[in-house]
């Protein structure tokens, strides 16, 4: 972990995103999909970003990219801008290297944080035939990540709100489909509908195990590291700290 | 205009000149309880050993599991945190971080959560077994803030500090709440501390959308630094033990502000969460002024 000044290398408008490129020599090796920097944009307290695309330049050149929306204070920054980071932190996702058929799902604001997960297989992966689903929501179409950025090879099912594309309706009524064909899970979505993913999970796998699904949990957090208490997570024994025992945390195991 | 007399870092601060065995430190920034962990979360980020001291906790005797979620709420210039004290009890805590502690290149004081008055006892003396923290600080629950007269609130609040004093083997600082600090200061003396911390963050309510209901907790930011200062001055008027002064301070303009008002030593609450470097460089600005009085 390092407080670094981070350069803006650039800036550039990616569908409804911008995508905001960060050269951070010191801080970019520990950055692994689902952990995070916080980064001081302005606020009293540091804004959390994770990275969507990692090497963007190749691993020499150490910069890893961050998809944000035009109102976000990330956004309204300049190349060569500096911005003071601190991290790498938190745990990610980490899929098992045994795993076969990976699904990721995403409403299109945190797709970013999964996106790494698109094009790098799991660390030490024992699966050459891995296949990787991604279910993505929006309300519109207009909001969407644009589908032909992504890898060719992705199995890639979208559902809007108001059917502009994809399927009509919510991510939930693509999921149980879906979950039944996965060995692993990776979501960022809105936390209010993981109670209900879970109960679809317990559905479709008769014993999931550990870490089978893993779901993204993003509270204010203060400190970064774990010393002010503030960003609780419920689980199902108490509560856990979302800034070092999370962000990412086992599905079945959320209150 | 400053003056450029070498001050902190040559000559050290007692902040317990009363106590048989002192509290020195060699530098008058620390930061403030309930913002700096347990002392080591902190570790690759923050030059320990320019600071005077590292101030961890909240604990207090038993294990708390905390406040349920939210917690944390951000506002324009500042923060509010509700974290229910949670923490895993002094005597897990001592076992998990006494080790650490030792090692630390600077004096160890531990904030203990005054809850009542048979629970601060134990916490304290549970402490007093510990070579390696250096002092106990004192909260008081913030309950007391809320008594509906002054009077109960002073006798409950001295309950919790003279139970402390008799079993803290270290020296007590006592943290006042903010809106009780010039009323309670003297009873706090009195009832043995041997440095008082003006103040405790204030506490506030702000509305959470998606709960829809209020959640109330301290609240951090530039905003408390006049408050604060305000009740240091009152209290410098009314005691004369050694005070830390300490509420919205970012910076060593801030900090200046209250070694100008009589504090002997400052920390610094939530500034660390934005830069933790801040600590080790107002800790360097320190060491090479003193302010006029």
């Amino acid at each position: 972990m390092v407080q670094v000044d981070a350069l803006v290398t650039s800036i550039e408008e990616c569908g409804p995103f911008m995508r905001v490129t960060l050269a951070a020599p010191t801080l970019h090796p520990g950055l692994t999909p689902g952990r995070f920097v916080l980064a001081d944009l302005g606020g009293y307290l540091r804004t959390p970003l994770f990275p969507a695309f990692l090497d963007t330049f190749g691993s020499d050149t150490a910069a890893f990219d961050v998809l944000v929306l035009p109102g976000h204070p990330l956004a309204i920054l300049q190349p060569d801008d500096n911005v003071s980071l601190i991290g790498p932190l938190g745990h990610g996702f980490n899929p098992p290297t045994t795993a076969q058929r990976l699904l990721l799902v995403a409403s299109s604001a945190h797709l970013g944080t999964l996106l790494p997960l698109t094009t790098q297989r799991p660390e030490n992966s024992k699966s050459p035939g891995l296949s990787i689903a991604l279910l993505l929501s929006a309300p519109t179409a207009a909001d969407l990540y644009p589908v032909q950025l992504l890898p060719p090879t992705l199995e890639v099912h979208v559902v809007t709100a108001d059917g502009s594309g994809g399927h009509r309706g919510s991510t939930l009524d693509i999921f149980p489909d879906l979950a039944h064909w996965a060995d692993c899970i990776c979501i960022a979505e809105d936390p209010a509908i993981y109670p209900r993913m879970a109960e679809l999970v317990r559905e479709v796998h008769v014993a999931p195990g550990r870490g089978f699904a893993q779901a993204l949990v993003t509270p204010p957090m203060a400190c970064g590291v774990g010393a002010c208490q503030g960003c609780a997570v419920p689980v199902a024994h108490g509560t856990r700290l979302a800034c070092t025992d999370g962000p990412v945390f086992d599905l079945l195991e959320l209150r | 205009m400053m003056s450029q007399v070498p001050a902190a870092g040559v000559d050290s601060i007692d902040l317990a000149p009363n106590h048989k065995a002192g509290l020195t430190i060699a530098n008058p920034v620390m930061p403030a309880a309930g913002c700096f962990g347990l002392g080591t979360e902190y570790s690759q980020l923050v030059e320990v050993e320019m600071l005077g001291a590292v101030l961890v906790g909240p604990i207090t005797a038993r294990s708390r599991r905390g406040a349920e979620p939210p917690r944390t709420l951000s506002f324009p210039g500042g923060a509010l945190l509700h974290t229910g004290l949670a923490n895993r009890g002094a005597t897990a805590i001592v076992r998990r971080y006494a080790r650490a502690w030792d090692r630390s290149p600077v004096p160890v004081i531990v904030h203990v959560a005054g809850t009542t008055p048979d629970e601060t006892a134990s916490c304290c003396e549970r402490l007093s077994a510990v070579d390696s923290v250096a002092g106990i600080e004192l909260g008081l629950p913030d309950g007391l803030a809320h008594s509906p007269e002054p009077t109960d609130f002073l006798d409950d609040a001295t309950a919790i500090i003279r139970a402390a004093r008799a079993t803290a083997r270290q020296p007590l600082i006592v943290r006042l709440p903010l809106n009780w600090a010039g009323v309670l200061c003297e009873s706090a003396v009195d009832a043995g501390a041997d440095a008082l911390t003006v103040a405790a963050p204030p506490r506030g309510s702000m509305w959470h959308e998606p709960s829809g209901g209020f959640v109330t907790g301290r609240l951090y930011g530039s905003f408390v630094l006049p408050l604060a200062l305000r009740a240091l001055c009152r209290v410098a008027e009314l005691v004369r033990v050694p005070i830390i002064g300490c509420g919205g301070i970012h910076n060593t303009k801030d900090a200046l502000a209250f070694l100008r008002a009589d504090a002997v030593a400052i920390q610094v609450g939530g500034a660390i969460w934005r830069d933790p470097t801040c600590l080790a460089r107002i800790a360097r600005s320190l060491s090479s002024v003193v302010p006029p009085r």
